[in-house]
């Protein structure tokens, strides 16, 4: 909320007399400022600079809820998007669900991308668009049409079967990212074209995948101040405020840093932790193609299952 | 939006914040002098952070996007997909190694080699320096080499060896194929090959960081670079860093800043790591040194090994590739298949 001051080019009736004699409106008592107002001259302008005031901080706030609408809104909206990866889709039920921030964390080489790979080309092949931003140059469209073509039998090479591949891969759209404020822009823009365009059916993004967040955070979290963390939750707030708002799936993927007594426990820390919704642990044994996944956090499912599957190539 | 996600210092935001200023819009709608007599900095600053802040909100939804894509500036998998058909990959001199990373070192990405002193790995960096300047008619990239060297490894008379039997490999190879005398007649001489490399050399962190900043600025300039090779990006980092880390914020925003580059320009990022020992699950075993947070700074990782008496490679994380492992030599004309005779070339 802006100060006083610059609210009056918009709305004359909070004036200098108004702004000197409200000095710090949001922090007393409402009915304790009508009675101040009541005692001046000038009583009635102020009571309506005051019922302005109330309308704009009114209109600022989102509409409550009940929790039928939410429930109405969770079977309509918020559907469960499958991944593609078994054990992802074992675990989680039956895939992603619309409006949750998902995490993958693993250690190197453990599975991360290729879990985001596959579920970007499932959710492509299943008439969604997919928008991914990669800040490792780890997108491979190779892998994705080798993937597209392996569960619907779209071959690469075969030129009859090249328009069906191409829809689905153009509705896959890659973004490199490389700095974290990159990302706040493109979030914001993204929210702002999303908000003003009307919604397509057909083709709506469906899913967001940032692959990885971590690499884009650990450059500025520790050091002097708490500007890392706040930049972090702020990130993590924009991301779950578009899924929510848009019914739209987020997965993210972090790494593991060495804790104590030689483990290893996921990046980014302990505030991190609360932020997203649902997180999974991928592991890969050495020189193996079996991937382990378990839960770390889900709000509806036991913590500690596990799943194993095979990644193919 | 907030204040907070804006670039600038944090003395300058945290009086923006104390002013009241906390979202965008209320910072837009006041003028320069107003917002500098305001939080106390001067004219100049204050024009600076409402530029700032005029850029990120001139996403102005009545602008719009009408038919463009959702998000500017991406490309969609089927575009990048048909230019990556298109795409030459540098060459390793070693087929074997050439067929595990699906034809060579490919560009746009950041590929890590690792392994034990000894193993070959400033042999094949700067094999890959000269390989890279391969005119396109005999299947290279005809490119120029930036090498980093903060080690002191890069022995010019070696690289002079290896320049002369590439060139040797070059004629030989064109006589098999063409048939006229002046066809085959290879445009490239050593001294040539030498000239293209851009060779710095760095004695500490802060040198490091200073010239992969830089790098932008001269590949600008020079527009032909093909390859970087780092050799090695661990050595300033490994003895006597007290703040642990600050290392890792240093190293992370580094490998940020070489995808950045190998995208950018489309050119290959090479960077050579040592071995140190890690405890996982109960043994010692050989690892790739800078930690765990380094190992996801780059796309690829090949980790170089002895197997008995052979050089081995063996591809540790690809997102593409399958994982597999080659065996390689090094030998006086640099690195090629390991058991075959010197004069028995495979070239693409």
């Amino acid at each position: 909320m802006a100060p006083l001051k610059s609210m009056e080019k918009d709305h004359p009736l909070i004036d200098t007399h108004f702004q000197s004699f409200f000095e710090d409106f949001l922090l007393y008592d409402l009915h304790a400022l009508i009675a101040s107002a009541d005692n001046h001259s000038s009583s009635n302008t102020f009571k309506q600079g005051i019922d302005q005031l109330l309308s704009v901080i009114d209109a600022k706030l989102p509409s409550l809820r009940n929790g039928l609408q939410l429930l109405q809104d969770a079977e309509c909206n918020k559907l469960l998007l499958p991944t593609g990866f078994q054990g992802i889709d074992a675990l989680l039920g039956g895939g992603l669900r619309a409006g949750q921030l998902t995490e993958l964390v693993g250690p190197s080489s453990s599975g991360k991308t290729q879990a985001c790979l596959t579920s970007a080309s499932t959710v492509a092949k299943n008439g969604g668009s997919v928008i991914y931003f990669d800040t490792g140059n780890s997108f491979s469209p190779q892998r994705i049409a080798d993937l597209v073509g392996q569960t619907s039998g779209y071959v690469v090479g075969n030129q009859a079967e090249l328009g069906p591949l191409q829809r689905v891969m153009e509705r896959i759209l890659c973004y490199s990212v490389f700095d974290i404020y990159q990302l706040f822009d493109m979030l914001q823009q993204l929210k702002i074209n999303l908000k003003s365009k009307i919604v397509e059916s057909d083709h709506r993004i469906q899913l967001l995948i940032i692959d990885s967040i971590s690499s884009l955070i650990t450059p500025i979290l520790g050091g002097s101040g708490p500007q890392g963390h706040a930049l972090m939750i702020s990130a993590g707030y924009l991301l779950k405020k578009l899924a929510d708002d848009h019914n739209i799936a987020v997965l993210v993927t972090n790494h593991m840093v060495a804790g104590e007594g030689g483990t290893s426990k996921p990046a980014l820390g302990e505030s991190w932790k609360s932020v997203p919704h649902i997180r999974l642990l991928l592991s890969r044994e050495y020189g193996s193609n079996v991937c382990n996944i378990s839960t770390l956090k889900h709000p509806s499912v036991a913590s500690g299952r596990a799943a194993k599957c095979t990644m193919y190539l | 939006m907030e204040v907070g996600m804006l670039p600038i210092s944090a003395s300058k935001r945290g009086k923006l914040l104390a002013a009241g200023y906390t979202t965008l819009h209320s910072i837009s709608r006041a003028s320069p002098s107003h917002l500098a007599t305001d939080i106390g900095v001067s004219e100049d600053e204050a024009c600076e952070i409402l530029k700032y802040a005029s850029q990120t909100s001139a996403l102005d939804p009545s602008i719009g996007s009408s038919n463009a894509s959702t998000l500017e500036g991406g490309q969609t998998a089927w575009t990048m997909l048909n230019e990556e058909k298109f795409a030459t990959r540098i060459t390793t001199s070693c087929a074997d190694l050439d067929n595990i990373l699906g034809g060579g070192i490919t560009c746009k990405e950041v590929t890590e080699l690792g392994g034990v002193p000894g193993i070959g790995k400033t042999q094949i960096g700067i094999q890959l320096a000269v390989n890279v300047q391969i005119p396109p008619e005999y299947g290279g990239l005809g490119g120029k080499a930036i090498y980093i060297d903060t080690e002191g490894s890069f022995m010019v008379e070696r690289v002079l060896q290896i320049a002369e039997a590439c060139i040797e490999d070059m004629s030989e190879y064109s006589h098999h194929f063409h048939n006229t005398v002046q066809d085959c007649e290879v445009k490239l001489h050593p001294n040539g090959i030498l000239e293209n490399i851009f060779y710095f050399r760095v004695c500490s962190y802060t040198e490091q960081i200073a010239l992969v900043n830089y790098l932008d600025k001269f590949i600008e300039e020079h527009k032909d670079v093909k390859i970087i090779i780092l050799d090695s990006v661990t050595f300033h980092f490994r003895q006597d860093f007290d703040d642990m880390a600050l290392r890792t914020r240093l190293l992370s925003e580094m490998a940020l800043k070489l995808m950045k580059l190998a995208r950018k320009f489309c050119l290959a990022v090479v960077l050579l790591n040592q071995v140190t020992t890690k405890y996982i699950e109960g043994s010692y075993q050989l690892t790739l040194a800078l930690g765990d947070s380094w190992s996801h700074s780059c796309t690829n990782r090949i980790v170089l090994f002895w197997n008995g008496d052979e050089r081995h490679a063996y591809i540790d994380k690809s997102p593409s590739l399958k994982s597999a492992s080659a065996a390689y030599s090094v030998t006086t004309r640099g690195i090629r298949n390991s058991n075959s005779s010197c004069k028995r070339i495979k070239m693409v």
